[in-house]
């Protein structure tokens, strides 16, 4: 069977460096860091200092009936800004679609508040006091919900759940749905507002986690001292749609979707396994269509910590061979961003389709001492400006699911 | 009337809707409620009135008005 070939039309993004697309590429471009100290709770008997929160001037109501806000969680009150300049980018007009061919895929987190929230209230009041909004705020398809609620999109509505690499699987999960011919356009969004102290402490007490206080240094991938990650929140939206599609109707096409690649460690509850990391970025290329040796270039999972770095420049290596490996640039996008766990895939895509349409890498900062064992191209602390073709965009899950998706500089 | 005035504020708080829009032959319809803005409101009133609503009885409240009556009545029985 022919694959349709799927175009990227449009993008939107409210991170902790840029409310935009345009303004969190700058930032990423330019090494400017999102990081910072926590200020959502009181760290002050907390082991956890530092994380990359989206800016406390950050206001839903300009973006949302002050109803819709109250109605859902935070990861949607991200969202919905990032879906609405992703629409206005692609200049997609509903009104013109066929509803029922447009579909969305999302992933997010449940925020925890929610849940202990609901518990307090049902062990205090019993079962006819619960609070109505509590499915609505808890549930993780409701931001899936929200978008079709909003856009009227009809078609396929559902999220999909592999933690850390979750943004990069709802990205292969909705190419999927293009190329088995159910829909033309796909609205794709990964939000994250899970930085709160029960998630926090969680993935602390795993060791997984940077326990410095400076934000200045906390977040080092591939560097020797880099001791965790950062937490971060953020929301990305991405609208795609068949080749054919977009030149019906003139969209603008930033780049193409080539291709998705998964694979599952089966191997430890938390730690990496590079063989099996190798395999997902291998089927991702042989997907698109690319050989190793035209690879330009990896935006990386990239975490900081000890685990993550080695690992997956060990699986780099196994992918691409120790020659072609060193000379491969590849970057982390979490020295500034932090990782933003489910919602972290959608904003590296949305990095790596601005790469491959501007042909400029962004950097991995804070990189100062190297590891013996991570040795690639790590594009230190500045941004370099290249000819690029393709990128593959890694996305690791905690539990050993790994997704990865390829795009490529679009030409007619 | 305090007991009209506190169901104001209650809808108001709920569905963002202009308090003077609220009068007792508006329907919640009208006021563009849906079924979690009802579930929610009933949430409220049953809270703040201390009074119980069961389902087959919120059924039968489409205005305003109708809610007021129906928590006045429910208020008086109990006291």
């Amino acid at each position: 069977m022919e694959k349709p070939r799927v175009v990227v039309t449009g993008l939107g993004a409210v991170t902790p460096i840029g409310l935009n697309a345009e303004d969190f590429w700058t930032s990423l471009t330019s090494g400017k860091s999102g990081i910072g100290h926590i200020t959502h709770f009181d760290v002050s008997n907390f082991p956890i200092k530092v994380a990359a929160e989206i800016p406390g001037d950050f206001d839903p109501t300009h973006y949302m009936h002050p109803k819709m806000v109250d109605r859902t969680a935070r990861a949607v009150h991200l969202a919905i800004p990032a879906l609405k300049e992703a629409l206005a980018s692609s200049r997609l007009d509903m009104d013109k679609e066929q509803v029922e061919r447009v579909g969305v895929v999302t992933a997010t987190l449940v925020e925890t508040a929610y849940l202990i929230k609901g518990k307090e209230l049902l062990e205090k009041h019993g079962a006819r006091r619960a609070d109505p909004l509590f499915i609505t705020k808890s549930s993780p398809s409701a931001l899936a919900m929200q978008i079709g609620m909003i856009t009227g999109a009809r078609g396929p509505n559902t999220y999909v759940d592999s933690l850390c690499a979750s943004g990069t699987d709802a990205m292969g999960a909705a190419l999927n749905f293009m190329r088995l011919g159910y829909t033309d356009v796909m609205i794709v969004a990964g939000s994250d507002a899970s930085l709160d102290p029960t998630t926090l402490a969680g993935m602390n007490i795993l060791g997984a986690l940077s326990r410095s206080s400076d934000p200045t240094t906390a977040c080092r991938p591939f560097d020797l001292n880099r001791n965790g990650f950062v937490y971060g929140e953020a929301a990305g939206v991405v609208i795609l749609e068949t080749y054919e599609h977009a030149k019906k109707r003139n969209a603008p096409i930033i780049a193409e979707f080539g291709g998705a690649g998964w694979s599952f460690d089966a191997y430890d509850s938390t730690a990496p396994y590079a063989e099996t990391q190798a395999i997902a970025m291998s089927v991702a290329l042989r997907d698109a269509g690319i050989k190793p040796e035209d690879l330009d270039y990896i935006n990386a999972h990239g975490t900081s910590t000890k685990l993550n770095d080695v690992c997956e420049t060990k699986a780099v290596k196994i992918l691409l061979g120790e020659e072609k490996a060193h000379k491969t640039p590849i970057s982390s996008n979490k020295s500034m961003l932090g990782h933003s766990i489910t919602a972290t895939g959608l904003i590296e895509a949305i990095a790596s389709i601005l790469t491959v349409s501007r042909g400029i890498l962004p950097p991995t900062i804070n990189y100062a001492t190297p590891a013996p064992a991570c040795d690639l191209a790590y594009v230190p602390n500045k941004a370099s400006k290249v000819e690029i073709n393709n990128c593959l965009s890694n996305g690791f899950g905690l539990g050993g699911e790994n997704c990865c998706i390829v795009f490529k500089r679009f030409a007619d | 009337m305090p007991t009209e005035d506190t169901i104001k504020d209650i809808v108001v708080k709920i569905i963002h809707c202009d308090r003077e829009l609220l009068t007792s032959d508006s329907t919640f319809k009208e006021l563009e409620a849906d079924s979690l803005d009802l579930v929610q409101i009933l949430v409220a009133l049953e809270d703040e009135f201390n009074i119980e609503i069961p389902e087959e009885d919120a059924q039968g409240l489409t205005t305003f008005g109708g809610f007021v009556d129906y928590v006045n009545n429910k208020v008086a029985e109990k006291s």
